[in-house]
């Protein structure tokens, strides 16, 4: 058995500049953080059952990768030739469409894991692109590439997406005092509006075009955010949330809601420095920036406010921000286990 | 010249080059010491609490002096780091001196070859979630060329502790962790080295206790 976890992770600037239509006129930027939530994938050799299984919440066992129903699971799994003999299954540690890229993490985990089963090994930026290859060529989601690389480098990075299709990793060091101090100003919700990411996406992705110029100052604002994260500006760093989060409504008409308006100007209400709802937008979760002392009559004003809305899956998700990239915790596989020779190539 | 004011200043001249020899290393050490790699040590802590976060275990080795230096770090990072809450962290570093024992040295240099000494005791222990720390002050050392080679055909990140120009581990390390000097100022690196890996345990010592406190104010 194979134990291997991805984070999921924040991103503060620049989504929505990881898509190709806008990275091959001009380098997409994103910053990023892993947080300390997870995908667990859990990938079992099963040598004496001729079948796939995929377990998470339904539970499949066809005779073929391409009977199953979980289009990740069955997609990775012809493309990695396997064909039978195995079991794969799935934990996290909070729901999916959260918009924290919980699904790239599940692809990141899963083809490190499968890289494990076949006794091979894969460095980070492999792990990436074989992600980015599964999600957006194989699966033909209308997603950018930020998700993946954040879940195989972990911990800060800023992602340049160049128009060769490369991507540069440049790590933000930032020592534990400094992490510890934004982690005492940041507050995430989940709002309790499920996520539609590819709906959203395909809007936004035909609007490309008539919105570069808001792309090209939000991809730009990256290396400000950056200085002001190094040099621990909180409040510049919440108004600069807010001008993002402002900006990227404008690049697709169902990346906001009502309710989401009225959530985000309730936290802003009670003195939260600047937010945003993070990934594609349309729900999710949301994110403030707000003084420490102001943390409660945020936390509470906007609580308030997602009651009286009837949100009932709202709830606050507490966070610290973690090194961790995907990871193989446990490799446990006997591959020379009776009857288990012919899967090995 | 009186014959005792000529001996005092013989002594004088003598003490004066003694001053200057002292001072000179001194010199040398301070400019190794301010040219340490910021970005490379803390490319070298992220690694290190990466592996924290996942229960991994951290591989250090290296020959002589550099074997001297990787056997300090290791209980001063495994124990000294939780010092100050040692009985609330019963999940502590996991650093490992490789090898683990002179009969395991002595065996695989004896049966094998010197270049296996690290390497082959590491390919008994070596895992996914690990990490490998490498010092050598030319970073050429074969035997610790051998065992790096080994952590990067799994993709286990290497922390390189190297002096003069590197090396082949400066070359193949994550973390390159290079104190740059003349080929041969053993002393120098070797000692700036020591300084680095105390960097790192006191860094860690300052983290978690920073922690502890913060767990105080919440309770």
């Amino acid at each position: 058995m194979i134990v291997v976890r991805a984070p999921l992770r924040i991103s503060f600037v620049g989504g929505g500049t990881d898509l190709p239509d806008f990275y091959f006129r001009h380098p997409g930027r994103v910053l990023s953080t892993t947080i300390d939530k997870y995908v667990y994938i859990v990938i079992n050799r099963t040598p004496l059952i001729d079948k796939v299984s995929a377990r998470y919440s339904l539970s499949e066992t066809v005779d073929a990768p391409d009977e199953l129903q979980h289009t990740r699971i069955k997609h990775a799994l012809i493309d990695f030739g396997i064909a039978k003999n195995i079991e794969i299954g799935s934990f996290a540690s909070l729901p999916a469409k959260t918009g924290l890229g919980s699904s790239s993490s599940f692809s990141v985990a899963l083809i490190k894991g499968l890289y494990s089963y076949q006794k091979k090994n894969i460095d980070k930026t492999g792990v990436a692109e074989a992600a980015c290859r599964l999600e957006i060529d194989l699966l033909g989601e209308p997603i950018g590439k930020q998700d993946q690389y954040a879940a195989a480098f972990g911990g800060f990075n800023v992602f340049q997406f160049n128009p060769d299709d490369s991507v540069d990793v440049h790590p933000v060091f930032l020592d534990y005092k400094m992490r510890r101090m934004i982690e005492d100003h940041l507050l995430l919700f989940y709002t309790g509006i499920a996520r539609p990411a590819s709906s959203v996406l395909f809007e936004q992705k035909a609007n490309i075009g008539g919105k570069f110029e808001t792309l090209k100052s939000m991809a730009d604002s990256v290396p400000e955010f950056t200085e002001r994260l190094t040099r621990g500006d909180i409040q510049g760093l919440g108004s600069m949330l807010h001008d993002g989060w402002t900006m990227k409504k404008t690049l697709a008409s169902n990346i906001s809601l009502d309710s989401i308006d009225a959530l985000y100007g309730a936290g802003m209400d009670a003195g939260a420095f600047g937010g945003k709802v993070l990934g594609a937008g349309g729900g999710g979760c949301m994110m403030f920036f707000a003084p420490p002392e102001r943390k409660k009559v945020v936390r509470n004003t906007i609580s308030e406010a997602a009651r009286s809305m009837g949100l009932s899956e709202f709830k606050e998700i507490p966070v610290e921000f973690v090194q961790s990239s995907a990871e193989v915790l446990l490799n446990a596989d006997n591959h020379r286990a009776r009857g288990a020779s012919s899967e090995i190539a | 010249m009186p014959i005792i004011t000529e001996r005092a200043a013989r002594l004088r001249k003598l003490r004066n080059a003694m001053r200057e020899y002292i001072k000179n290393f001194s010199e040398k050490a301070r400019t190794a010491l301010s040219e340490i790699p910021a970005d490379e040590v803390a490319r070298a802590l992220n690694i290190l609490q990466a592996a924290y976060e996942r229960d991994g275990r951290i591989y250090v080795f290296g020959n002589g002096g550099s074997l001297a230096l990787a056997t300090h770090w290791v209980s001063d990072f495994n124990k000294t780091v939780f010092s100050h809450n040692l009985e609330k962290h019963t999940r502590r570093f996991q650093a490992i001196r490789v090898p683990t024992t002179e009969e395991e040295l002595t065996a695989w240099a004896n049966d094998v070859g010197y270049d296996m000494v690290f390497a082959g005791p590491l390919q008994n222990y070596l895992q996914d979630s690990d990490v490998a720390i490498a010092i050598s002050s030319s970073g050429n050392s074969p035997n610790v060329i051998k065992a790096v080679e080994l952590a990067k055909s799994r993709y286990v990140p290497v922390i390189g502790i190297s002096g003069f120009d590197g090396g082949a581990l400066n070359r193949l390390a994550d973390a390159k962790i290079l104190v740059s000097t003349e080929k041969g100022e053993y002393e120098v690196v070797e000692g700036v080295h020591a300084v680095i890996l105390h960097l790192m345990t006191k860094y860690f010592k300052d983290y978690f206790d920073d922690l502890e406190e913060r767990e105080k104010k919440q309770r």
